[in-house]
């Protein structure tokens, strides 16, 4: 591990921001702690499949299923089998993450170029869909409903408010401490070598093979945990939100407009463009029908040609001149 | 005791014979080079010696063990590393970046950061870690090859025309890095086009043509036999 990752964990600026975060739910009405609750799921994920998508630079459009079996699953267990939802969550991780293994190896064992590798991993994602719609025990197209949110940790629940506010900040901050610390690690410089030429990184000694897995593993396991919460915030598992492949394509736009590849980056996409589109639909939904997206359409495309890199690299030249001065 | 052997290797590209029934074996220590005209077959060679390329007949065996169908990363951690005659380069990371992930083979983290760039240092790249390998003129992307070869540590290195393109001044870094690599017990199997170099530095010569061995010796031997004047020789005069 690289001093830079134990540097960041021991950064007053980190635990600084944190502790300002955690205040958030004193100071915000229900309204604005419900979208900064939606803002951290989505860094939370997004972060998740930057490791995948960003450092390995493998757009995979399947980490709608990783949420999906988070979300469907574990509500599954819970309604059906009467599965402590904390079982659940590891339940459904560990599925994910043999998922996402199998997928890694199809992707290794058959050579698959980027597109098909899109479009492979948007199949697995379309299955997932199918699986839960057409299956009573996952709730079917209609969905679940779960006990109400009393409160009772040892149930998986938080209360809402700002106990599932605090449980998605922790999760947000673990997702993006994991991308610094691979980043910082060897499996980071090896997922970049894999990204920038596969048969290059071979010749160095990287294993692909390996490497990729284990990309992908941590990435769907995360996803996974990500969606467990996520249900259990929102209460009712809906199966075209949670196992829908339009929550990827989300993800893969934060993480855009934010910087690809970088620990920070889908972060910060995700914490802007989160909040971003909810008020602007709070503004303008009832105003013009489609006019938010409209808006919020424009601003990625204009953000995305002024900064192809994303947002961050604006931000740390920013910072630079800051700390400077 | 040979170290490295390439039996009988046959590789066909459709109904092209890159290599045909080719052979030779080289000693731990030594410097061979390999010489011959252009479409000759040596980058075939070293992709199929490398793991890269799997031969449509024939064996390779390395340190007394057949090596066929084994990945090209298990190949380096076992110390057989090669060097591309097309210089991979890797967008969006710098010199220092590359030649640590090389490092990482066998060391962890924090001494890999700094073993990497010693290894930039060694081949003369020194102040350059933090620039992006294609921003790098030709000559230095060709010693950050060699720079990745000696962070792996490794026991045998196929090094093909990392001299190519560089002038007879700009030979000399590489070429110190070699040798000192041959002193401290590395082998060597280097394909070059610059004539004076291969000549003062092999100790043995295989030319190949058209995917066959033609000729093998020392560089004296080398000099004198009329198939490679006329093969190897003639083709450039020809030209
Ligand atoms: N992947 C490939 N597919 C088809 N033909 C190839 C391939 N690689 C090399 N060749 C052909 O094999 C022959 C030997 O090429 P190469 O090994 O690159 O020669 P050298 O390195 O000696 O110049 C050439 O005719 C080349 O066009
Ligand atoms: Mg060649």
């Amino acid at each position: 591990m690289k001093q830079e990752f134990y540097d960041t964990l021991s950064s007053p600026i980190l635990w600084g921001v944190l502790l300002l975060a955690a205040l958030l739910p004193f100071a915000l009405s229900s309204y604005y702690l419900h979208i900064v609750t939606l803002a951290l799921v989505y860094v939370a994920l997004a972060s998740s499949w930057n490791i995948v998508g960003g450092m390995a630079g493998q757009v995979s459009l399947a980490h709608s299923l990783f949420i999906g079996i988070g979300a469907m699953l574990s509500s599954a267990l819970l309604l059906k089998l009467g599965i402590n939802m904390w079982l659940g969550l590891v339940i459904s991780a560990v599925i994910s993450g043999v998922l996402g293994a199998m997928i890694a190896w199809i992707d290794f064992r058959f050579q698959l170029g980027h597109l098909s590798f899109v479009l492979i991993t948007l199949a697995f994602a379309e299955m997932g869909a199918i699986v839960v719609e057409g299956w009573e025990f996952l709730g079917g197209a209609s969905g679940m409903l779960l006990p109400k949110d009393t409160g009772d940790f040892l149930a998986f629940q938080f209360g809402g408010g700002s106990g599932s506010f605090w449980v998605m900040l922790t999760l947000a901050a673990v997702c993006v401490l994991v991308n610094v610390a691979i980043l910082n690690a060897p499996l980071g410089f090896y997922l970049r070598t894999i990204r920038d030429n596969e048969k290059a990184a071979q010749a160095i000694g990287v294993n692909v093979l390996r490497y990729k897995i284990t990309a992908m593993v941590i990435s769907a396991v995360l996803a996974s945990v990500v969606g467990t919460a996520y249900v259990r915030y929102l209460t009712f598992a809906d199966p075209y939100l949670l196992i829908s492949p339009v929550i990827t394509i989300e993800i893969v736009l934060f993480a855009t407009v934010g910087g690809l590849g970088r620990a920070y980056g889908p972060a910060l996409g995700a914490l802007l463009l989160v909040p971003l589109g909810e008020v602007l639909r709070g503004k303008l939904g009832s105003a013009l029908p489609g006019l938010h997206y409209f808006i919020y359409g424009v601003v990625v495309i204009a953000v995305i040609l002024a900064t192809p890199r994303g947002l961050l690299p604006l931000f740390e030249r920013q910072w630079e001149r800051w700390r400077r001065s | 005791m040979t170290f490295l052997t390439v039996d009988n290797v046959t590789k066909r590209f459709g109904g092209l014979v890159a290599l045909n029934a080719i052979g030779f074996s080289v000693a731990q220590g030594e410097i061979v080079g390999i010489i011959g005209p252009n479409g000759a077959g040596k980058t075939t060679l070293f992709g199929v010696i490398s793991g890269f390329i799997t031969p449509s007949e024939g064996e390779v065996s390395y340190d007394g063990h057949s090596i066929l169908g084994i990945s090209p990363d298990r190949l380096v951690w076992r110390g057989l590393m090669r060097s591309f005659q097309i210089v991979q380069s890797f967008a969006d990371m710098t010199a220092l970046d590359v030649v640590t992930t090389a490092a990482l083979t066998r060391r962890p983290m924090r001494e890999a950061i700094d073993y990497a760039a010693a290894a930039l240092l060694r081949v003369g790249l020194g102040g350059k870690e933090l620039k992006m390998p294609l921003t790098l003129s030709l000559q230095d992307k060709k010693l950050l090859e060699l720079a990745k070869c000696i962070a792996t540590d490794p026991r045998c290195i196929l090094l093909d025309e990392v001299m190519a393109g560089l002038t007879m001044s700009e030979t000399a870094a590489p070429i110190a890095v070699i040798q000192e690599l041959n002193r401290q017990g590395v082998t060597i199997v280097m394909v070059e086009h610059v004539m004076p170099v291969i000549m003062r530095l092999a100790t043995r010569i295989v030319v190949i043509n058209f995917g066959e061995k033609i000729a093998e010796g020392t560089p004296e031997e080398i000099l004198k036999d009329q198939r490679v004047i006329d093969a190897y020789f003639g083709d450039h005069i020809d030209a």
